[in-house]
């Protein structure tokens, strides 16, 4: 086999690259979307790897202002194959350069995905792509197999066990995975994730301060820069409250005018920082490594862009900041009958034999994009801590591209000697049919 | 909230409302308070591209008067017939699923019990059953209830700007 192509086609970013490389080689946001000034829907132009500076470094031109989207996942799962076989074709043609018919296929798929919707991706792989072989793997597996071979000494690695937290775009999952498996009868799912957060931002800003619920683009953006999570509401509501210069959280964002730039920004990102010094008291040491990622982010051209001052194109957030990704921990608070991610947690490790649980609690992993809020993983400790028994040590990891986890994990997968054989080919496909051969990936 | 006190006009929203043809549903029915919480919720999921055409068909069906009601359906009535089982089976073909309609294409429901799925893998209902209240003006603790629609707000002053703009009117 020549080479395979590894492909995590999540429902926000469709991250793509060749099985064996250390980082995919195109990241895309996996929709179209049309401008206000075009007719047409348009691919999105790819992302550069250091996620970092991805929104500000892109370099397309376009105004993203008031795009409209349209995504080929919905919920989680594909329902729209004809828009995903236009994204793919775009991608393996124009952005990749790979010939499908002599390479095969490692794609991620969520978990519980239906037959029908896998029947639907059987299709556009074989039939429409030609693809010489296919493999299908959920994202935790890949992400535990990515973690256990990166540190060979871990616990992690010697029980071949963990607790995989996947807290994506379009929703939340607890995934205990053993021996590479993912014992799919302890899943816990939550409804809510990056674009549930987004669209509560969107609907917040919108009722308080400047008509934003066309703006999807602007509006991520914003909750990638401004967001963070709270390690204590009630104290933190209380600081939002203060006027003036006391207020730690107030801080402006403002809006692209089209004109002198076509991207929104932080006003002033001293302001947006200003948090970090609350929470330094609190939190554990581990909290020097985040802090250099934030400084970088927002610390550029900030003083020809202090000058430019708008009446009307920006707004100002105070409790949103911290109240939105606070829904991951406790949905009730939307109105949803569902629990936190920290109960989430401790269900999925009560569905697993007893003698995991010990394992279980002191591999936590997480990764996701909604995960790189600041003080994620902090305020998941704090919370899990009171839920876990006494005798077990809670100990959760991060990954350092949260985003490509399952990616590395897919690429590593790729690149060892047994993959060939796990793959699914073209012919047995044709003799087989999508049902006899979905019993391979034992799903 | 602060905001407002610093600003001595306070600003009006220039929006047009929009209200999403599920809260039209909901607010028929009878228990519309939850219909709405979970429209609202439903409404979190949307991406901003579907909308459009749904409105577009609203807005013409609000300007119709009474007069053009007749030739309306006379049209209308045409127009159906015109189409053949086939088209129809096509266009249904074209126009994507949604994700509900998947799900319960796939009868989850008869399965037997101890095979995992989609829906045994949601968390379920919390383990208590306090739920704190925001604000839905200004985003702090809320405790107060309006007592024609059920939403929260916290003092005199959002209430006011409560009733003035959201009040009944579920905004999509």
């Amino acid at each position: 086999m020549s080479n395979v192509v590894v492909l995590d086609n999540g429902g926000g970013l469709l991250k793509a690259g060749l099985g064996g490389d250390l980082d995919p080689s195109v990241i895309i946001p996996n929709c179209l979307y049309r401008p206000l000034s075009a007719k047409k829907w348009l691919h999105p132009s790819p992302i550069s790897i250091s996620t970092a500076d991805a929104a500000t470094e892109a370099p397309s031109d376009l105004d993203l202002t008031s795009a409209s989207v349209r995504r080929p996942i919905d919920r989680g799962y594909l329902i729209n194959p004809d828009l995903q076989r236009d994204i793919w074709s775009h991608l393996f043609t124009s952005l990749l350069h790979v010939n499908p018919s002599n390479s095969s296929l490692l794609l991620t798929e969520p978990l519980f995905t239906l037959p029908s919707i896998q029947h639907a991706t059987d299709e556009i792989v074989f039939e429409d792509f030609n693809f010489a072989s296919l493999y299908v793997s959920d994202s935790p597996s890949l992400v535990h197999f990515y973690e256990a071979s990166r540190r060979p000494t871990s616990l992690l690695s010697r029980a071949q066990c963990s607790l995989v937290v996947d807290c994506g775009f379009s929703f939340t999952h607890a995934a205990p995975v053993f021996q590479n498996f993912t014992l799919n009868y302890a899943v816990k799912r939550i409804d809510l994730g990056g674009k549930a957060l987004t669209n509560y931002l969107k609907e917040l800003v919108s009722y308080r301060a400047l008509n934003v619920m066309d703006e999807t683009f602007i509006m991520d953006d914003v909750k990638e820069k401004l967001c963070f999570v709270s390690l204590n509401v009630p104290r933190d509501l209380q600081i939002a409250r203060k006027p003036g210069k006391e207020n730690l959280f107030r801080c402006t964002y403002v809006l692209p005018d089209g004109i002198s730039y076509t991207r929104g920004f932080v006003k002033n990102p001293d302001d947006a920082k200003r948090y970090l010094s609350l929470t330094d008291e609190v939190s554990s040491p581990s909290l020097g490594v985040k802090k250099d990622v934030i400084e970088l982010d927002v610390s550029e051209k900030t003083e020809d862009r202090k000058r430019i001052d708008l009446t009307k194109n920006e707004f100002d957030l105070t409790n949103e900041r911290f109240l939105v990704p606070e829904m991951i921990f406790h949905p009730a608070d939307l109105g949803m009958n569902q629990a936190g991610l920290a109960e989430c947690i401790v269900r999925a490790v009560n569905s697993c034999h007893p003698h995991l649980h010990p394992v279980l609690y002191e591999s936590i992993v997480l990764t996701g994009g909604s995960t790189l809020f600041h003080n994620f993983a902090e305020r998941l400790e704090k919370e899990l801590r009171p839920l876990v028994p006494d005798e077990c040590q809670v100990k959760i990891t991060t990954q350092e591209d949260p985003i490509l986890g399952a990616w590395r994990g897919g690429s590593l997968l790729a690149s060892s000697p047994s993959f060939e054989a796990m793959c699914v080919t073209k012919a047995e496909y044709e003799e087989l049919g999508s049902v006899r051969c979905r019993k391979r990936f034992l799903h | 909230m602060d905001d407002d006190a610093t600003n001595p006009f306070r600003r009006m929203s220039s929006r047009t409302r929009k209200v999403a043809p599920k809260m039209v549903a909901a607010l028929a029915s009878s228990d519309n308070r939850t219909q709405a919480a979970l429209a609202r919720l439903e409404a979190l999921e949307n991406d901003n591209a579907g909308v459009e055409v749904v409105e577009n068909i609203d807005d013409e069906d609000a300007s119709l008067d009474d007069d053009d009601q007749a030739y309306i359906q006379k049209r209308q009535s045409k127009g159906t017939k015109r189409k053949t089982r086939q088209a129809k089976a096509l266009e249904a073909k074209k126009a994507p699923k949604t994700f509900m309609e998947l799900l319960h294409e796939a009868n989850l429901e008869s399965l037997p019990s101890h095979v995992p799925s989609y829906s045994k893998a949601a968390v379920g209902p919390p383990s208590s059953t306090s739920r704190r209240h925001f604000c839905t003006v200004c985003g702090f603790a809320a405790s107060y209830t309006c007592i024609r629609c059920g939403i929260r707000f916290c003092s005199s002053r959002c209430q006011n700007i409560h009733n003035d703009t959201r009040c009944l009117k579920f905004v999509a």
